[in-house]
């Protein structure tokens, strides 16, 4: 088993996602314009889901998702606008008692007066946007998604190698960092270094570095260097899905580690199920070009190729072959199979 | 130096499994052991000489240990070959 357990991380969630937020950061992406005052900002949106409030508006407020977003799209809107003004008015003086967190209407349709001034009467911001509704809620569901996912902070390292997310997990001083180093210095592009921050987005582990240490490291008798300024912009990366856990173990000689590569171990973390690597750390053991190795076995895995599985048929091939004729030489079978005078390679 | 010849009993041979588990055991130790079967010596500290063999089921295969821990590892291997490799049997 394992020494070092990602089981046990401290899982957190973030529970309010301020509206102003929203305003300062997305406005652009999301193409949006605001109806009422910056002072109705103030508040949070606690539901990652969006609410369409056609029923709400027919009367039926048995069952209102009132604390979600809000979105009125193109049937709402012209349901409204075949209302009449009188109309509208009853219906949204009807909804004054829910208090949404923000009213949102898309396809660039201009608000109605009524929806405007219910938004002012309970502070609610109002805003529009000149995207389509399918768009709009594609892009602010991924925004409410990522802000809500689980997230943890773990001691590891994080690195792109050919493209393939490898987190490396060990005790201190096992040689991480130095790992790391070395498949910088020879093209890959360093994620993070020692912190890691991950979250759980869909059902993959996104990691990314702290925002204050960033694409900086620490090693041992040099102490903190900038990854970004002394081999370029190149060498780092912002986040990667992690898709191989590799753990760094003093070598011990009574631990088994893996010699076929015919089962696979899994770690498992935050639910999420991660091929796991177990190598042993000697003296003179070149980490980067296993890093490397293991990073192309996992391409080629993912590509349908299984090179363990497809030895071991040609093994229990050349096993049965040979239990049919026991009395013949393997030797000479060998000689028969590669023989030199039989291909033009001796030439 | 010890010395054990030993059967397979499981329904596969010694394919890349059992030679894990061999290998497994012979990796630990400090001694230097040789796997022999049909006349070929190979060292059974390494797995691709261990498959290279190809031992069908019902092979007798030959075990040469010499080293501190020479009896110990050789009833580790016995214990091993008795199990089936934890297979189906022959």
């Amino acid at each position: 088993m394992s020494a070092y357990s990602l089981k046990d991380i401290i899982i957190n969630c973030r529970e309010k996602f301020p509206v102003n937020n929203l305003w300062t950061k997305h406005r652009s992406l999301l193409q949006l314009n605001l109806h009422t005052g910056e002072s109705s900002l103030d508040g949070f949106i606690e539901e990652s889901g969006l609410h369409r409030p056609g029923l709400a508006m027919v009367g039926f407020t048995e069952v209102y998702s009132y604390h979600q977003v809000q979105l009125i799209g193109h049937t709402e809107w012209n349901y409204l606008e075949s209302l009449g003004a009188k109309r509208r008015r009853e219906i949204f003086f009807g909804l004054d008692k829910f208090t949404s967190p923000l009213w949102m209407v898309t396809h660039g349709q201009k608000p109605h007066k009524e929806l405007f001034e219910m938004c002012v009467r309970n502070k609610i911001p109002l805003f529009s946007t000149t995207l389509h509704t399918f768009e709009f809620s594609h892009l602010f569901q991924r925004i409410l998604e990522e802000f809500f996912a689980p997230y943890s902070v773990i001691h590891a390292s994080l690195v792109d190698v050919y493209g393939v997310g490898m987190l490396y997990v060990g005790e201190s001083n096992v040689g991480k960092s130095e790992c790391v180093l070395d498949l910088v210095e020879r093209g890959h592009r360093l994620v993070a270094d020692d912190v890691v921050h991950i979250s759980k987005i869909g059902n993959s582990i996104i990691g990314r570095a702290n925002p204050m240490v960033k694409h900086h490291m620490e090693i041992r008798g040099v102490g903190i260097i900038d990854i970004r300024s002394m081999f370029g912009i190149h060498a780092v990366r912002k986040f990667k899905k992690i898709e191989v856990i590799v753990e760094l173990q003093q070598w011990d000689r009574n631990t088994t580690y893996d010699r076929t590569g015919l089962t696979s171990s899994i770690e498992e973390v935050m639910g999420v199920k991660i091929p796991h690597v177990l190598i042993p750390v000697l003296p003179g053991k070149n980490l980067t070009v296993i890093s490397e190795v293991i990073a192309m076995n996992s391409l080629m895995k993912i590509d349908g190729v299984d090179t363990a599985s497809n030895f071991n048929e040609l093994l229990l091939k050349k096993i049965k072959e040979k239990e049919k004729n026991k009395e013949k030489s393997f030797i000479d079978d060998e000689f028969l199979d590669d023989s030199f005078f039989s291909s033009n390679a001796y030439e | 130096m010890i010395s054990k010849k030993l059967i397979v009993t499981n329904k596969f041979g010694v394919h890349a499994r059992p030679a894990g588990m061999i290998v497994d055991i012979t990796g630990k130790s400090k001694s230097e052991i040789t796997i022999i079967f049909d006349g070929q010596k190979a060292n059974a500290k390494s797995i691709l000489n261990v498959m290279m063999l190809a031992i069908p089921p019902g092979s007798e295969v030959q075990f040469d240990i010499k080293g501190e821990d020479e009896n110990e590892i050789m009833e580790q291997l016995e214990k091993l070959f008795n199990e089936n490799f934890h297979e189906e049997s022959y």
